[in-house]
C-alpha cells in the first residue's frame, strides 16, 4: 500500500486552516468535477480530491492522519503503526468511522482507497444498514453500458456485471457479484437509459427488489459520429466527382449505400440520407459530409492536366474578396 | 446469431421515450428525497405534467437531469438556483460540442 498525501492532493501546506482546505477543496472540485470537467483523468482526480478532503476537513481525521508524521512521501509503502489510533473515536461502532447510516460529504459515489480504508476503517460495514427497516424495497441500482453504433442499428446483447451490497446470512451486508445478459433496444441512442424492473438490489424482509437503470454511451467510431439520432460521415470526393457529380458508395452502420453527389457541390456541403440516422419511432438522419480532396500533381501528366485546369479557367478567383 | 435459440437475455424499457415517473420512483431511481424533487421543480429544472405533486408525472429525461443536479449540489455545495444556472450552461456547451464535432 502507498502513503498518500492528502495535503499534496489538496496543494495547500500542512499549517493550513479549515478555511483554507474548503477552499481549496472547492476549487479542485468545481475543476475536477467529471460532469463538468473534459479532462481525461477528472474521474481520478476528483476521487482523489475528495478522499483528501474526508480526512482533512474533519479535525479528528485530520489530527490523526497528522499524528502518523510528516516524513512520509507520496507513493511510499506504508502500512499504518500500530495502534496509530489510539485514542480517537472514529474506530468506535460497526468498525467504520461512520457508524449505521453516517454519511460522507461526497455521498454515495465516494469510493476510498485502500489507504483511506486502512487508516479508518470500511464503509461497507455501514453502508445501507443505517436505515435497515423490517421490510423494505432494495435500492435502484445504476450502471454504464458501452456499445457500438452498429449495435444501435440492430439492436444486441451485452453481458454485464454488476456489484452489489447484499444482506448474508449472519445479517451483515456483503459485496456480491453477478452477471446478467441484458438485451440492448435497437434504436436506442447516447445518453438514453433502460429500466430493468426487478433487477436492482435485493428487497430486505421481503421487500420487493430495486430496478436496474443503465446508461448507455457509445464507444467512439472510427467514421461515424452520432449527435442525438442524426448520425455523421466524411465523404472524401475527387475535385471532378464535386463539380461534376457522381454516384458514390457511402459507408452507413447498416452497410453501403449509393449516394447521388450533385454537380457543383462544395466542400462542407450536407448530404442528407432522410431516416437512415438511428432508427426508432422518429427516426434519426443519416449525413455525408462533403470533402474535397486534392490529388498531388507528381507525374508530368498530373501538372499537364492541372495546368490546362488553369487555362480552362482564367477568371476563377479562389479568394474573391482579397 | 441462432434464431432458432430464444434469448435469455433481459429486456427493459428505455426511460427517455417509454416510461413516465411518479416522484416516488423518481426519487428511489434518483437516490433523493421528495423535498429535493419539489426544490427543482421550483426551480424550473424539471416540468411534471399534472397539477398537484400526486398526479405529477415526469418525462424520463429527468433521471439523468436529477440525478446530475443531484451530484452537483452534493459534490460542489452549489444551492438549487446555482445547479439550475450550471445545468442551463452545461446544456449550451453540449449543444456547442455537438455543433462542433459534426
Amino acid at each position: 500500500m502507498k502513503y498518500k498525501d492528502y495535503y499534496e492532493t489538496l496543494g495547500v501546506p500542512r499549517t493550513a486552516t479549515q478555511d483554507e482546505i474548503k477552499q481549496a477543496y472547492r476549487k479542485l472540485a468545481r475543476k475536477y468535477h467529471p460532469d463538468v470537467s473534459k479532462l481525461a483523468d477528472a474521474e481520478a482526480r476528483f476521487k482523489e480530491i475528495n478522499e483528501a478532503n474526508e480526512v482533512l476537513k474533519d479535525p479528528e481525521k485530520r489530527t490523526a492522519y497528522d499524528q502518523m508524521g510528516s516524513n512520509w512521501k507520496a507513493g511510499q509503502e506504508f502500512q499504518p503503526p500500530p495502534n496509530w489510533d489510539a485514542g480517537f473515536e472514529f474506530r468506535s461502532g460497526q468498525g467504520s468511522p461512520f457508524g449505521a447510516g453516517g454519511t460522507f460529504g461526497a455521498g454515495a459515489d465516494f469510493d476510498p482507497s485502500d489507504f483511506f480504508e486502512s487508516l479508518f476503517g470500511r464503509r461497507g460495514a455501514g453502508a445501507g444498514a443505517g436505515r435497515r427497516r423490517a421490510s423494505a424495497q432494495g435500492e435502484d441500482h445504476h450502471a454504464k453500458v458501452l456499445i457500438d453504433v452498429e449495435d444501435a442499428y440492430r439492436g444486441a446483447e451485452r453481458t454485464i456485471s454488476l456489484r452489489a451490497p447484499v444482506e448474508g446470512p449472519d445479517g451483515r451486508i456483503e459485496i456480491q457479484e453477478r452477471t446478467l445478459d441484458v438485451h440492448i433496444p435497437k434504436g436506442i441512442r447516447p445518453g438514453q437509459h433502460l429500466r430493468l424492473a426487478g433487477q436492482g438490489n435485493a428487497g430486505i424482509g421481503g421487500g420487493k427488489a430495486g430496478d436496474l437503470y443503465l446508461e448507455i454511451a457509445f464507444n467512439p467510431h472510427s467514421r461515424f459520429r452520432v449527435d442525438g439520432a442524426d448520425v455523421y460521415v466524411d465523404l472524401p470526393l475527387a475535385p471532378w466527382e464535386a463539380a461534376l457529380g457522381a454516384t458514390v458508395d457511402v459507408p452507413t452502420p447498416d452497410g453501403a449505400v449509393q449516394l447521388t453527389v450533385p454537380k457543383g457541390s462544395a466542400a462542407g456541403r450536407k448530404l442528407r440520407l432522410k431516416g437512415r440516422g438511428l432508427p426508432g419511432k422518429n427516426p434519426g438522419d443519416f449525413y455525408a459530409l462533403l470533402a474535397i480532396v486534392v490529388p498531388k500533381a507528381e507525374t508530368d501528366a498530373a501538372r499537364t492536366a492541372y495546368e490546362s485546369l488553369a487555362k480552362a479557367f482564367p477568371n476563377f478567383q479562389p479568394r474573391p474578396n482579397s | 446469431m441462432n434464431e432458432r435459440t430464444i434469448s435469455s437475455a433481459v429486456r427493459g424499457s428505455v426511460v427517455e421515450e417509454d416510461v413516465e415517473l411518479t416522484i416516488v420512483e423518481l426519487c428511489r431511481a434518483c437516490r433523493t428525497s421528495e423535498h429535493e424533487i419539489e426544490l427543482w421543480v421550483v426551480e424550473g429544472v424539471l416540468q411534471p405534467r399534472g397539477a398537484s405533486r400526486e398526479s405529477w408525472r415526469f418525462g424520463g429525461d429527468a433521471l439523468a437531469r436529477i440525478r446530475l443536479a443531484t451530484r452537483l449540489r452534493r459534490d460542489l455545495d452549489v444551492n438549487t438556483s446555482g445547479v439550475a444556472l450550471a445545468l442551463d450552461l452545461l446544456d449550451r456547451i453540449a449543444e456547442l460540442e455537438s455543433r462542433l464535432a459534426r
